[in-house]
């Protein structure tokens, strides 16, 4: 479970990236931060990953608060950011590795973990070249591994379906729904109404650094005509100002 | 000149943090000036003494226009062999490239807009050769205001033709060889060619300065005619334009040259960008792909490999594996890290008399009298090399715009911070190793004495490391598009060196003039480092790991 409660961030003295949000991340449904570019979407990711401090306001991830004990948080978080381009001279495997050490995955549980991992997305044959000869969704896919490989009970993906084929995105939303079935958390954000629509079971609007919506599918759907298409609907919400 | 052109140079420009003094704090703003302010008048005052007493040398025997042909020749040639590094870097390397090929312009505006910029970048070398040099000449030959002039016109111009013949080359190897795929190895054969050239530039320096009696300067001249002047190689024949415009200066042979180096270095503009237009695009493409194997290991066996480490031993080894693949990286710290034991050499195997110089030296090494100073000596030298090999003085700043990703792992930012530290100590001990040996091998150093500088050692290491990674901490600069900018223009890196500079002989002269026993001598350094160090950490571990978290 994710908790945030009333965060604020500003940028440079003026671009007001969160305000006031307050929004809660309820385990065992898949939950959409759904907003248009520019919304707010990673700079609240980055409050709850520790990468920003914010200005005011709290976070706790399964009930411990960020400020307090940031490490005991960050451990229960598996995290992807957006851009995938880091640690491009090391190997796949490297890589994985130092994500295993830096997570303090046991000796015993890594080789099975990475096995299992690079052979459902399909990466076995090249964890042993460096990160720089893969492509762009190669390098989604091989941050995705480092992220899950101390099986975090927290998922925080930022925009994880952008650049990964077909396959590889229909693999990621059935570990989601694993995951979620497991009764842990799985927190995405997107900028798409038709991941959102496709994946989730819970969704959060977000424009101009406050929530404009939460509920699930079906609550927003209900709450707005039923026979509108998704794309008015969220139109409608991030104009209704 | 086309307005994409300068629209393109200003970006580039712009993109380019330059020393990393645009984006700190004011304070740091305020400090970085104040110790440039501090420091280059340092250096500008010994190369303008340098250039007055050459003058002043071929003065009397009427030929100082020829310190002029040489100074210019010179920084021609230093302009061209970092200009083979800069080019390929900035034409074919830095990750603009693949932003500015999708867009609609024509290969010679891409050339062009890159050329402006390394000139840009060359002036800083003109600015300490050049300029220093045009000055004390024309003080010291009371040269009337129209020499000013040219010489102005000179400076603008004289990185043209050395960057139009190094773009030529780069532009030629990255089209018609398959190197372009080797990138990584590319870039360190470049930058060892750059150093060794450099090392035999000052050499020669060192040897020209050496004898300037008159006598001696005149023997070289009458030794055939003009004989000096053919010695220094007169590859850029500009130059010598350029020098001759400057020396007559006031009458029409001045005016002449003036034009003749005018249009040549228009001409070789003209020329390279025409060549750009033909030859850039079918180099530069495709220089994203990188080689990998796809050798179908079986994964088992790829991830048998893989062992489990500490975070901290595992953070610092990735540290070292990027540092070492990392061609600039590679070069501008680990290389240079290696290359002090062989610059001390370097004077010994060039000197005349080889024999002798060894002897004396293994006499002064192996004399258990001399202990104390051998082992300040080496701790000196541990002091200097660690701060110079800028590692933790980039520590931070090597990570670029990816150092959001140290923020989330879950690892606290002092065992990150240890990491850093333990790496950069790591490689300084291994040239320390290095050192040591060579002493032992060639100087017939006692073996108990090698084993006590590499037992204290680290207490040096230990303490540049920590000044280095403060600095780098106080003053990081994440955004940059060129890993050049993390470490060789990061002036984070400089104030290290400065600081290696004055500990390094605080560290020897007492010694030597106390002449303090082995004994005594091992106490104070390690009593004095140990406290240093503490101290050093100690701010460390609070004022940095804040700076860290709230980076
Ligand atoms: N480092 C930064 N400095 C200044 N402004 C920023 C920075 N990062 C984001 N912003 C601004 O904050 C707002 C929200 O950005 P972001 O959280 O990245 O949006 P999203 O992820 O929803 O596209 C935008 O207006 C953006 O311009
Ligand atoms: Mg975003």
């Amino acid at each position: 479970m994710i908790e945030l409660i009333n965060i604020n961030k500003t940028y440079n003295g003026k671009v007001k990236a969160a305000d006031n949000l307050t929004l809660t991340v309820p385990s065992g449904q898949i939950f959409g931060f759904l907003g248009p570019n520019g919304a707010g979407k990673t700079t609240a990711i980055k409050i709850i990953t520790g990468i920003l401090k914010a200005d005011s306001g709290s976070v706790k991830v399964n009930g411990i608060d960020i400020g307090q004990k940031p490490l005991e948080v960050k451990k229960q978080i598996g995290f992807v950011p957006d851009t995938p381009n880091m640690f491009l001279r090391l190997k796949g495997i490297e890589y994985l590795g130092f994500m295993a050490d830096m997570y303090e995955v046991a000796a015993d549980q890594r080789k099975p973990r990475i096995e299992d991992l690079a052979s459902r997305f399909g990466m076995a044959d090249v964890l042993d070249d460096k990160i720089l000869s893969y492509s762009h969704g190669m390098r989604q896919k091989i941050v995705l591994m480092g992220a899950l490989i101390h099986e975090p009970s927290v998922w925080i993906l930022d925009e994880p379906m952008t650049g990964l084929d077909p396959r590889s995105s229909f693999i990621l939303k059935e570990m989601m729904r694993e995951q979620v079935n497991e009764g842990k958390t799985v927190f995405f954000s997107t900028h798409v109404l038709d991941v959102a629509e496709k994946i989730c079971d819970r969704v959060a609007i977000i424009d101009k650094g406050s929530i404009l919506f939460t509920g699930t599918l079906a609550e927003m759907k209900e709450h707005f005509k039923k026979n509108e298409s998704l794309e008015n609907m969220f139109l409608e919400l991030t104009e209704s100002e | 000149m086309n307005r994409k052109i300068l629209s393109l140079v200003r970006v580039m420009l712009r993109n380019s943090t330059g020393l990393g003094i645009k984006d700190g704090k004011r304070s740091t703003q305020i400090f970085l000036i104040v110790m440039l302010a501090l420091t280059v008048p340092f250096m500008l005052i010994g190369i303008v003494a340098l250039f007055s007493s050459l003058i002043g040398a071929f003065m009397q025997i009427g030929q100082a226009g020829l310190v002029l042909k040489l100074g210019i020749g010179i920084n021609s040639a230093i302009i061209f062999i970092f200009g083979i590094f800069y080019v390929m870097s900035s034409f074919y390397f830095s990750s603009d490239v693949e932003y500015l090929l999708p867009l609609p312009l024509k290969p010679w505006e891409i050339v062009s807009a890159k050329l402006i910029v390394v000139i840009i970048y060359e002036f800083i070398v003109t600015g300490v050769l050049y300029l220093p040099l045009l000055f004390t000449y024309g003080i010291r030959l009371g040269m009337g205001p129209l020499y000013y002039v040219y010489g102005l016109i000179v400076f603008v111009l004289l990185p043209i033709v050395p960057l139009a013949l190094a773009s030529f080359l780069v532009m030629l190897i990255m089209r018609f060889t398959n190197l372009k795929r080797h990138k990584d190895f590319l870039k360190v054969l470049a930058g060892m060619l750059g150093l060794f050239v450099g090392l035999g530039i000052n050499m020669l320096l060192q040897n020209v300065s050496t004898d300037l009696s008159p006598e001696a300067l005149l023997e070289m001249l009458e030794s055939g005619s003009n004989s000096l002047v053919n010695v220094i190689p007169d590859i850029f024949p500009a130059a010598g334009w350029a020098s001759q415009a400057l020396v007559y200066s006031s009458s029409l042979k001045g005016l002449l040259n003036l034009i003749l180096f005018v249009g040549v270095t228009l001409g070789a503009y003209g020329l390279i960008t025409a060549f750009g237009q033909v030859i850039y695009l079918k180099g530069a493409v495709g220089l994203s792909e990188a080689g990998s194997s796809r050798r179908n290991k079986a994964i088992g066996q790829v991830v048998e490999k893989s062992r489990s480490r500490s975070a901290l031993l595992s953070y610092c080894l990735v540290e070292i594996r990027l540092l070492v693949r990392t061609p600039i990286y590679f070069l501008n710290c680990v290389v240079m890290n290696f290359l002090w034991p062989l610059f001390l050499l370097i004077p010994l195997l060039t000197s005349g008399d080889q024999a002798m110089a060894f002897d004396e030296i293994t006499r002064v090494i192996s004399n258990p009298e001399n202990a104390g100073i051998v082992l300040a000596a080496a701790f000196a030298m541990a002091v200097f090399m660690g701060a110079s090999n800028g590692i933790s003085s980039s520590a931070m700043s090597r990570e670029g715009e990816n150092i959001y990703v140290k923020k989330y792992l879950p690892v606290s930012y002092i065992v990150q911070l240890n990491a850093k530290l333990l790496s950069a100590m790591l490689i300084g001990f291994a040239a320390i190793l290095v050192l040591v040996l060579l002493c032992i091998i060639l100087f017939k150093m006692p073996l108990f004495l090698g084993l006590l500088m590499l037992i204290t050692s680290p207490l040096a290491l230990l303490f540049v490391s920590l000044t280095g990674l403060m600095i780098d901490l106080v003053n990081p600069n994440f955004t940059w598009d060129n890993e050049q900018k993390a470490v060789k223009q990061n002036i984070n890196v400089f104030f290290n060196v400065i600081i290696g500079m004055i500990m390094a002989p605080l560290v020897i002269v007492p010694t030597i003039i106390i002449k303090w026993t082995l004994a005594s001598t091992l106490a104070i350094l390690c009593i004095g480092f140990l406290v240093l160090d503490i101290l050093m950490y100690s701010i460390l571990a609070t004022r940095g790991v804040k700076i860290f978290s709230s980076i």
